[in-house]
C-alpha cells in the first residue's frame, strides 16, 4: 500500500493556507472529514485497496490514528496507549491558550467501522463539537486533536464511573459497537478539563447547607424589614424605562408652596390632613388642630386643642366642608363647625385611639385601634348607629365611596374590608358585615382610594413589608392590577380629571409617584418630596394640587395635575392665594414663612 | 544529600498545602459572596493577604467548607505529596488534580457556573540541582491577591444570575485515590453544555510545590 502521505499533506497545506484567526480547528476537522470522504478516496487510485476497517485510518493518514487502530483491538488497556495521556496533557490545549475552548465538548461520534461513508458524515458532525479561537495552534495539534477525540471515544469503554448527563446525542449511531459506556461523556470531560481519562469526579456526600437565615425566622424577618434600606432608588427600578416613554410627563418637582407644620406627628397610622371642598386645609399638630384657608391664607386654631395627655389622631372634613371631624387618641370623636370654629359635639364610646375618620353625608365613620369601625350619625343623640367588626388590628385606612354605597377599610392586620354602606333605621347595636375581605397585602393597609370616574375601582396600598398597590373591582371582588413599588405606600389618590393614580411613599424614596391607571406605568415621580417619609396627602377641591404632610414638619403643595379651562373657579381661588401671601415662583417664599409663623 | 533535601521539601510541602488550602477557603468564600449564592449579610470582612476578604459567618456553611474544601483536600494533598517526596521523585499525577466550585440553579439544578482550580505539582528541576531559590511568601501572596481580585472583577461581566442558586464542590482525583468511603462519592461533573458555555482563564499562582490555575466557565445563551 502506498504511504498515505497525500491527504496528510493536503490537510496541512490547507490549514496553513488559512489565516491564523480562522477557526482553524473546525476547518482542520472538516478537512479531515473531507479527506475521509469516499469521493476523495476514489480519486486516489491506490488508497482504496485496503479493507473497510483500515480505510478510514488510511485516508486520514494520521500517524496517531494508527495508534487508534492499535488500541481499538484492546480498548481497555490504557497503559498500552500513551498517546491520549500525552495529548491530553498537552491539552492543556486550552490551558495554553488565552481564549479557551468550551467547557464541555459534546460527545464525539463513535467511530463506526462499517462503511466508508459513515465516518465521513460523523466527522461532519464533529464540526459542531467545539469552537476554538486560536492562533497558536499548529496543524499537527489539529490533527492530533482530531485523532485524540476519535481515539478517546473508543478507548473510554473501560470507565465505569462516568455518569449520564444531558447531552445532545442526536447522532445516528445506531451501529452496535463495543463502546457502550457513554464514551462521548468521558471524552468530553477529558477534552474539557485536560485530565487523563481515568479520573474520578468526587463530590462531598452532603449537600451544602442552605443559608442559615432560611431556618432562622427572626433573621429572615429582620432581613425583610431591612430590605427597604437596600432598596434601589426608583430610577434603578426595572420598570424605570416606562418613565421615558411617551407616557412620561413633566410635573413640577418643586412644591408650589411650603407651610411649616411644627409638631406634626410622624406616625404612619394616623391621618392628620384633610382638604375640604371649601378650600380649607385642616392639619392636626399634636394636640391642636389648625385650619388653613387656602383662599385667604389665614390660619385658625380650632378650640384649645385636645385635653392634656392626648393628641389628635385623625381629622376629616365633611363632604360639604362645613364640618370637621376630629378623632382623638382617647377614643373621642369631636365635631366642629369650620366656619365659626365652635365645637358642636363630642362623641364618645371608642376604647382606643381613633386613627381614621371618613364622612358620608351625615354619617361619620371612625376606625379605632381595637379594630372596630363605628358609624356615628352626627344628627342624633345616640350617635352610634352601627358597628363594623372585621379587623383584628388597628383600623388605619377608611374611605367612603363618593356615592356612599360602599365603605372600604384597611387595618394593621393587613386586611382590606369592603362594607355595604347601607345603614337604614337600625339601632346602635347593629352589626354590618363585610362584602369583601381581601388578605393579599402583607403589611398594614393605610392607603385607600376610590376611583372618581369608575366607581367600582378601589386602590389599596400596603406598608413597608408589602409596598404593593392593588386595584380591586369592588363589584366582582377581583384584583385587577398589582404594582410593586420601592417603598411603603402611605396614601393613594385617583386624579379626578385624568386616568392617573397618585401614591405617596415612605423611606427610602420619600417620593410622590403618579401612575397611569390601566397600564400602571409610572408617569412621573417626585423623589425626596419630603425629608422624611411622606405620611399624609390630600387632593385639593379642583383636583390639581396635592397637599402632602410628613414627619419633617412641612406641608407641601404640589401642582401635579394641570387642569385647563373648566377648573377656572378654583384656579381663580389659587390666584387669590398667591395674591394674599405668596410671591410667584414655587418653593419656599418669605411670605410662606409668615404663613408658617401664623400657623401656630 | 538526597534525604536532607527530601526533608526540606517535606517541610515546605506542608506549608504549601496549608497555603493552597487557605487560598481555597478564601476563594470559595469570595465566589459565594460575589455570586450571591448566600445572602450578602452573612459575610463579614476579614483582613487577609493584605486586602479585605469577605468570609461567611454562617456556621453551617463554615463547617461545610471546612469539611469539604479545606481540611480534607489539604490532608489529601499533603499525604500524597509527602508520599511522593519520600521517594524523592515527583509524580505528575496528584491525587487531587482539580477542584471545581459549581454554581447550580436551586430549582432546575442546571449548572450555571463552574469555577475550576487546577492543582498541579511543580516539578523540581530535572537536573537535580534542587538549589532553586524558594519563592518568597510575599510573592505568593501577591499572586493570590491577584486571583481574588480577579474573581471580584469577574462580576462585572459574568451574566447576572436571577434565580436562587446553590453550590457544589467537586474534587477530581485519580482513580487510584484512596477516598474515605461514605464521605466523597462519585458524582456528575455538572458540566455546562458546550454550545451554551463560555470560559475565561484566570490568573494562577504557585508555591514551591503546587501550582494553582484558575478558570471559570459560565452558561451564556444569546
Amino acid at each position: 500500500m502506498p504511504p498515505p502521505k497525500t491527504p496528510s499533506n493536503r490537510i496541512r497545506s490547507r490549514s496553513e493556507a488559512k489565516t491564523p484567526l480562522t477557526p482553524s480547528i473546525i476547518s482542520g476537522l472538516s478537512n479531515v472529514s473531507l479527506a475521509a470522504s469516499p469521493t476523495k478516496k476514489s480519486s486516489r487510485a491506490g488508497g482504496g485497496g485496503g479493507g473497510l476497517k483500515s480505510t478510514p485510518s488510511n485516508t486520514t493518514a494520521n500517524p496517531f490514528l494508527t495508534t487508534t487502530q492499535a488500541s481499538r483491538s484492546r480498548p481497555s488497556s490504557r497503559a498500552a496507549s500513551p498517546q491520549p495521556v500525552g495529548v491530553i496533557r498537552k491539552g492543556g490545549v486550552e490551558s495554553r491558550l488565552d481564549v479557551i475552548t468550551r467547557d464541555y465538548v459534546p460527545p464525539p461520534k463513535q467511530e463506526l467501522k462499517r462503511s466508508r461513508s459513515t465516518p465521513a458524515t460523523n466527522r461532519v458532525g464533529i464540526d459542531h463539537r467545539d469552537r476554538f479561537i486560536t492562533h497558536r495552534e499548529s496543524n499537527t495539534d489539529l490533527a492530533q486533536l482530531a485523532s485524540t477525540l476519535d481515539h478517546l471515544s473508543l478507548s473510554s469503554t473501560s470507565n465505569p464511573t462516568s455518569t449520564t448527563s444531558t447531552t445532545n446525542t442526536s447522532t445516528t449511531t445506531s451501529q452496535p459497537t463495543t463502546t457502550q459506556a457513554s464514551p462521548g461523556h468521558t471524552a468530553r470531560l477529558a477534552a474539557a478539563t485536560g485530565l487523563p481519562i481515568n479520573r474520578r469526579i468526587l463530590g462531598y456526600h452532603e449537600q451544602p447547607p442552605l443559608p442559615s437565615s432560611s431556618h432562622d425566622l427572626t433573621l429572615a424577618q429582620q432581613r425583610e424589614y431591612a430590605k427597604p434600606l437596600y432598596a434601589q432608588r426608583p430610577g434603578a427600578l426595572p420598570s424605570s424605562t416606562g418613565t421615558t416613554t411617551s407616557k412620561a410627563r413633566k410635573i413640577p418637582t418643586q412644591p408650589e408652596r411650603v407651610l411649616d407644620a411644627p409638631g406634626m406627628v410622624d406616625d404612619f397610622y394616623l391621618n392628620l390632613l384633610s382638604w375640604s371642598c371649601q378650600n380649607a386645609v385642616a392639619v392636626a399638630l399634636e394636640t391642636a388642630t389648625y385650619v388653613w384657608k387656602a383662599d385667604t391664607g389665614t390660619v385658625a386654631q380650632l378650640g384649645e386643642g385636645a385635653p392634656e395627655g392626648s393628641y389628635v389622631s385623625s381629622v376629616d372634613f365633611s363632604n360639604d366642608g362645613a364640618f370637621l371631624g376630629i378623632g382623638l387618641s382617647t377614643g373621642e370623636v369631636e365635631l366642629w363647625d369650620t366656619e365659626s370654629g365652635q365645637k358642636l359635639r363630642s362623641m364618645t364610646g371608642h376604647n382606643g385611639q381613633v386613627a381614621v375618620l371618613s364622612w358620608n353625608q351625615h354619617i361619620l365613620s371612625s376606625g379605632c385601634a381595637d379594630g372596630s369601625i363605628w358609624h356615628h350619625d352626627v344628627r342624633v343623640a345616640r350617635h352610634k348607629v352601627m358597628e363594623l367588626l372585621g379587623h383584628g388590628g388597628e383600623v388605619c385606612g377608611l374611605r367612603w365611596r363618593q356615592d356612599g354605597e360602599l365603605l372600604a377599610s384597611g387595618g394593621n392586620d393587613n386586611v382590606i374590608n369592603i362594607w355595604d354602606g347601607r345603614i337604614g333605621d337600625v339601632g346602635g347595636d347593629a352589626r354590618g358585615s363585610a362584602k369583601w375581605t381581601k388578605r393579599n397585602h402583607t403589611a398594614a393597609v393605610k392607603a385607600l382610594a376610590w376611583c372618581p370616574w369608575q366607581p367600582s375601582l378601589l386602590a389599596s396600598g400596603g406598608g413597608t413589608n408589602d409596598s404593593t398597590i392593588n386595584i380591586w373591582n369592588s363589584t366582582t371582588g377581583a384584583r385587577l392590577h398589582t404594582l410593586r413599588t420601592p417603598s411603603q405606600i402611605t396614601s393613594l389618590h385617583f386624579s379626578p380629571h385624568r386616568k392617573e393614580l397618585l401614591s405617596t411613599h415612605g423611606y427610602p424614596t420619600n417620593s410622590i409617584m403618579i401612575h397611569a391607571y390601566p397600564s400602571m406605568e409610572r408617569v412621573a415621580e417626585i423623589r425626596d418630596a419630603h425629608e422624611s417619609r411622606v405620611l399624609f396627602s390630600c387632593v385639593g377641591p379642583a383636583g390639581d394640587v396635592v397637599c402632602t404632610g410628613a414627619g419633617d414638619e412641612n406641608l407641601k403643595f404640589w401642582r401635579v395635575w394641570e387642569v385647563s379651562g373648566e377648573g377656572g373657579a378654583t384656579v381663580g381661588k389659587r390666584r387669590g392665594v398667591k395674591g394674599v401671601g405668596v410671591e410667584e415662583g414655587g418653593g419656599r417664599v418669605n411670605s410662606t414663612r409668615e404663613g408658617i409663623l401664623s400657623i401656630r | 544529600m538526597a534525604s536532607r533535601q527530601a526533608k526540606r521539601q517535606a517541610i515546605t510541602l506542608k506549608g504549601s498545602c496549608a497555603l493552597v488550602t487557605e487560598f481555597f477557603k478564601y476563594a470559595v468564600n469570595t465566589i459565594l459572596f460575589q455570586r450571591e449564592v448566600y445572602p450578602s449579610d452573612d459575610f463579614h470582612m476579614v483582613k487577609k493577604y493584605g486586602q479585605t476578604v469577605l468570609v461567611t459567618q454562617d456556621l453551617a456553611l463554615e463547617n461545610y467548607l471546612e469539611r469539604t474544601g479545606a481540611k480534607y483536600v489539604m490532608l489529601y494533598l499533603y499525604h500524597q505529596a509527602a508520599h511522593d517526596a519520600s521517594q524523592t521523585e515527583w509524580l505528575l499525577t496528584g491525587s487531587v488534580t482539580q477542584l471545581v466550585l459549581a454554581i447550580i440553579s436551586k430549582d432546575t439544578r442546571t449548572p450555571l457556573e463552574r469555577w475550576v482550580f487546577d492543582i498541579k505539582l511543580v516539578e523540581p528541576p530535572a537536573d537535580g540541582s534542587g538549589s532553586k531559590e524558594p519563592k518568597p511568601e510575599a510573592e505568593i501572596q501577591s499572586e493570590i491577591r491577584a486571583i481574588l481580585k480577579q474573581i471580584i472583577s469577574m462580576v462585572t461581566y459574568l451574566p447576572v444570575i436571577q434565580e436562587p442558586t446553590v453550590f457544589n464542590i467537586l474534587a477530581y482525583t485519580s482513580e487510584s485515590a484512596d477516598v474515605p468511603a461514605g464521605e466523597w462519592v462519585d458524582t456528575d461533573p455538572l458540566a455546562i453544555e458546550a454550545s451554551k458555555s463560555q470560559q475565561v482563564k484566570m490568573r494562577s499562582f504557585s508555591t514551591d510545590v503546587h501550582r494553582i490555575e484558575a478558570m471559570v466557565a459560565y452558561r451564556y445563551e444569546e
